[in-house]
């Protein structure tokens, strides 16, 4: 179908995928695996390819629950986010967290080492920076996605950003 | 600065799994192999040749349609039925659907050699899901096969 919207295209084929079209599921898969890797492995760092199958696993297996194929997105993210927590926590690899050393948002110099600051945080904080600084959203979508209060995540990553850069600047 | 996020990317035995636990009854069987990805390949990518020496969940395969990734094939199932087998092939992954039937064939280098997983088995339309008999010896069997062919 050349001419479908993607949006149109995934509602399509969510609801092909839940009456059993394994061909669906197959062309579902091809469109979520580069979101889901792209959100479990800023979290899950070398975990992430685990943490990205644990959570292609988990969605295909509750696919069927899904009752707005529109939300597909934010459902799977959703469920990644969950997956990679769980996965970095499990392969016993968390160092606590030094909130000092969180990047500033669109700062490339510290982009260069993103991925050595990302392993000195917590899977938690990492979740944040990812969903704030990657995936865009706002505190309150973070918040409910995570979990936690709005005004939680919007302090830590303030307090977080402030202590950072007057680290960098002194 | 959202190419600088660490990144990778999910090889196809994992999406291998990752589709199968979405069928009920689905198994998935996985070895390492000791040849190189491009001889595992030219076998298994190879639908009208070494692909049935390997999968013989159906006989005399033959490719009708073929549209980039997309592929269509005729085929006749080891249970009798006539299969019109219709799905995506590309370098380490195939997966291939009639209506009572289900093939996936995934592969991925792995050091010197090559992880291969294979799942299908006979359709429960118009479920996602196989009747899990034997499932699983078929699978280990595929194993075999393609290592003697190696």
């Amino acid at each position: 179908m050349p001419d479908e919207r993607p949006d149109d295209r995934t509602v399509r084929l969510v609801r092909c995928a839940q009456r059993g079209d394994t061909l669906a599921m197959a062309e579902l898969l091809d469109l979520l695996a580069p979101f889901v890797v792209r959100v479990c492995t800023p979290i899950a760092l070398d975990q992430g390819p685990d943490a990205a199958q644990e959570a292609l696993v988990a969605v295909f297996k509750s696919l069927r629950t899904l009752k707005k194929p529109a939300a597909l997105h934010g459902w799977v993210r959703a469920i990644a986010v969950r997956e990679a927590v769980r996965t970095a926590h499990r392969a016993a690899r968390t160092v606590s967290a030094d909130l000092s050393a969180l990047p500033a948002r669109g700062d490339p110099q510290l982009g260069a080492d993103i991925r050595d600051v990302l392993a000195r945080l917590s899977p938690e904080h990492r979740a944040v920076l990812m969903l704030r600084d990657l995936e865009g959203l706002d505190e309150r979508t973070a918040a409910a996605l995570l979990g936690v209060r709005t005004g939680t995540v919007k302090s830590r990553l303030h307090r977080a950003r402030d202590t950072f850069r007057k680290a960098w600047t002194s | 600065m959202n190419e600088l996020w660490p990144t990778t990317d999910l090889d196809p035995v994992r999406r291998l799994h990752a589709l199968a636990a979405g069928i009920r009854g689905a198994h998935v069987t996985e070895a390492h192999v000791d040849a190189p990805f491009e001889r595992v390949w030219s076998l298994l990518g190879d639908l009208e040749g070494g692909f049935g020496q390997v999968v013989t969940d159906m006989e005399r395969l033959r490719v009708v349609r073929r549209q980039g990734e997309r592929v269509e094939a005729l085929a006749r199932s080891r249970y009798g039925m006539r299969a019109r087998l219709r799905g995506v092939q590309r370098p380490g992954w195939c997966w291939l659907q009639s209506r009572f039937l289900l093939i996936g064939v995934a592969a991925t280098p792995e050091g010197p050699g090559t992880r291969v997983a294979f799942t299908g088995g006979v359709r429960l339309p118009p479920r996602a899901a196989l009747i899990p008999l034997g499932v699983r010896r078929e699978g280990d069997r595929n194993v075999q096969r393609l290592t003697a062919l190696l």
